[in-house]
């Protein structure tokens, strides 16, 4: 047995430790790339949305490298993403390519253990003793990684405006999350964490800078992943804006779980709330949240909103169009970007450029 | 006082390298235009670039001398490399700029170019709100230019023969193909070329109107440039549709080189980048490889100047980049 998971921002480096702990054999499909996109494209229906394309892209890369078990999110309608597991399994199985299919359900119900019964009955054939007694470690062990990564990339948000030399947070970051990725005890991940920070912090920063608040909301994927949205939050923050995101995997995790609501939770509840005065009801996905976000950064104080979201993305598309209303009444420049798989990156550039110098000069001109 | 102004009057340069065209212009301390030039690229910006050089240098008088360059538009980092920009700067930004100087009272910008339609909304001279066109080129230059190509007319006609339309014919404007389709129809079953390119050119400012300028507060008065601003079929459709007289500026079609000059000569730069007109002569050419050292296979272009790779680009790991110039924001 082999397991395989897709990409989806440093989503790789904590699936691979939950693995690698419990002794599971895994293979990491190789980096989203342009070839990656090629794949899933060519085999994904066409009006399907961009993370669909990119997440199967992953999978036949993954199964290609003999990868023969794969472990997938799933969530419910009206987001697409509740097809991806159903739709993703019947294209794979029409190529001809061989695997099982594990689905995470977005709630721990019953029909979702239903749905898993069959594959789960297979799987404990396969898995040795000292695979599941092993798994509460490894699974403590993913957690506490997942915690270092969202630790480090949130530091390096605070860091990147703020930095002398273009580029060098970024180039921080990598070596920071490699170091993290490469931990193989909770003692050695702890000591990774803290050189990770201690490396971030030794970029070279200019302190009297007063940098932009800009959030980022939207479609989780386009949000959570830099190769589905094309590096947004580096732009920004390089641009010199501090960047905030409400999405993590750790957010959507506790949701599912329906753990922790006094704390994490909150936030988004804060954001639900928001939303009401624009819609009755939930629109599902992440539409009701980008909404509330947005009123809700407007009331504390930030410059400017970035809104993204997959072409025919129809949770998103309701919110764009929502948004220029929220953006005037509350005050708050929004900007939505679109993406699909054309090559738009200089247009990101051009519009981010523009959004960040429109913010200052609204700064300025207050 | 006097002794120090003559030191630091000075001429600056604009280049704005769009998808269709290329635009340059040279203006002094006291904003005056000293030369212009708008001219195609057919695809081949460098050659456009090299061109415009050679021509705007002879419209100029042989002591004038280039104290900052900045250039704009899409291939905006191409031609800073190629000339040598003090600036780069957003083609956004850019037209902002040109037009808050000449009509400071103005609220709202409509832009429309090559590939991209942009509107831009000012309050008291500052940019608020703006939007351009991302997924779509519908209703952009570079469809009026193919619409006139398969009609047989040139695009200059293209406007004043839309004026002439009694009964302008209904045209889906939401997308090209659609359009094209309804156009081919409507010719077809007899309707003649003037009601054609009229209800074409009433489409177009709808599609423009519901998609880039959506939800967007549109007040006048309203700068209307970029290059389909000298088709005066497009220009009063729009009027008409808004029910309010536009302003075209006298140089319309330049407003990005002209704020990218007025950038450049607020920065003042101590010594200009600028290569000098020269390059116009010299062999400028890119060169462009797969690299295979990696799964994301880039396309890496490489500019040569008289032979020798100037600049490097495409590479995500910028592993090619260290041997060029940086170009600073």
């Amino acid at each position: 047995m082999k397991v395989t998971f897709p990409h989806l921002g440093t989503m790789h480096i904590f699936c691979k430790a939950i693995a690698e702990t419990a002794q599971i054999p895994y293979v990491v499909p190789p980096e989203t790339s342009r070839k990656t996109l090629t794949l899933g494209v060519l085999h994904s229906n066409e009006s399907i949305c961009l993370p669909f394309k990119i997440i199967l892209g992953n999978f036949i890369e993954a199964l290609q490298m003999g990868a023969d078990t794969i472990v997938m999110v799933g969530s419910g309608p009206p987001c697409r993403l509740g097809l991806y597991d159903l739709v993703q399994k019947a294209i794979l199985e029409d190529m001809g390519l061989h695997y099982r299919w594990l689905t995470i359900p977005p709630r721990l119900t019953l029909q979702a253990i239903w749905k898993n019964y069959k594959e789960t009955k297979e799987l404990k054939k396969e898995l040795s003793w000292k695979n599941i007694l092993l798994f509460p470690y490894g699974l403590r062990m993913g957690w506490k990684k997942m915690m270092a990564c969202e630790a480090l990339e949130k530091l390096a948000m605070k860091v990147r405006p703020r930095e002398v030399k273009k580029g060098e947070t970024q180039k921080h970051l990598k070596k920071a999350l490699s170091g993290v990725d490469e931990a193989r005890t909770l003692r050695t991940l702890n000591d990774a964490l803290q050189k990770g920070k201690a490396i971030l912090q030794m970029t070279g920063q200019d302190f009297s800078r007063i940098p932009l608040k800009i959030a980022i909301v939207g479609e989780l994927y386009t949000v959570m992943d830099p190769h589905i949205n094309r590096g947004v939050e580096q732009k920004l923050g390089e641009l010199g804006a501090e960047v905030t995101r409400t999405s993590w995997f750790s957010t959507h995790i506790l949701r599912s779980l329906r753990k922790n609501k006094a704390d994490q939770n909150s936030e988004r509840i804060r954001f639900f709330e928001a939303s009401k005065a624009y819609l009755g009801y939930d629109v599902g996905a992440e539409c009701n949240l980008s909404i509330g976000e947005a009123i809700v950064r407007s009331k504390e104080g930030y410059d400017g909103v970035v809104h993204l979201m997959p072409f025919a993305c129809m949770p998103e598309t309701t919110a764009s169009g929502i948004l220029t209303r929220v953006g005037k009444d509350w005050d708050i420049p929004i900007l939505t970007l679109i993406l699909d798989e054309q090559e738009i990156e200089g247009r990101i550039q051009t519009l981010l450029e523009a959004f960040v110098e429109m913010l200052q000069w609204k700064r300025k001109a207050a | 006082m006097g002794a120090l102004q003559v030191l630091i009057m000075g001429n600056y340069l604009g280049i704005d390298v769009g998808s269709i065209t290329t635009k340059m212009v040279v203006i002094n301390e006291g904003d005056e235009v000293l030369a212009e030039v708008y001219l195609r690229n057919n695809g081949r910006p460098l050659e456009a670039i090299q061109q415009g050089l050679e021509s705007i240098s002879s419209r100029l008088d042989g002591e004038t001398s280039i104290d900052g360059a900045a250039t704009t538009g899409s291939a905006r980092h191409l031609a800073a490399y190629l000339v040598g920009a003090d600036l780069v700067k957003n083609e956004i930004t850019a037209h902002s700029i040109a037009v808050i100087d000449l009509f400071p009272e103005v609220k709202t910008v409509f832009e429309i170019g090559g590939q991209d339609s942009k509107v831009i909304l000012l309050r008291a001279g500052v940019v608020v709100d703006f939007a351009m066109n991302t997924v779509c080129a519908a209703g952009t230059g570079s469809f009026l230019d193919q619409q006139a190509a398969r009609l047989g007319i040139s695009i200059e006609e293209f406007g004043t023969l839309a004026l002439k339309a009694k009964h302008p014919v209904r045209v889906a404007g939401r997308c090209t193909v659609f359009a094209e389709t309804d156009m081919i129809h409507k010719q077809q079953i007899g309707h003649s070329i003037e009601d054609i390119v009229g209800g074409l050119c009433d489409s177009l400012v709808k599609n423009y109107l519901n998609n880039v300028c959506r939800g967007k507060e549109i007040l006048s008065p309203i700068v209307f440039q970029g290059g389909v601003a000298a088709n005066q079929g497009i220009r009063k459709a729009l009027e008409k549709e808004l029910e309010t007289p536009l302003i075209v500026p006298e140089h319309f079609g330049l407003m990005g080189a002209m704020g990218a000059a007025k950038l450049v000569k607020r920065v003042k730069p101590f010594r200009t980048q600028f290569k000098g007109f020269e390059l116009s002569r010299k062999s400028c050419l890119t060169r462009g490889f797969e690299c295979s050292e990696c799964e994301n296979q880039c396309e890496v272009v490489e500019l040569l100047v008289d032979r020798e790779v100037v600049a490097c680009w495409g590479d995500l790991c910028e592993k090619y980049r260290k041997s060029s110039s940086v170009v600073s924001q």
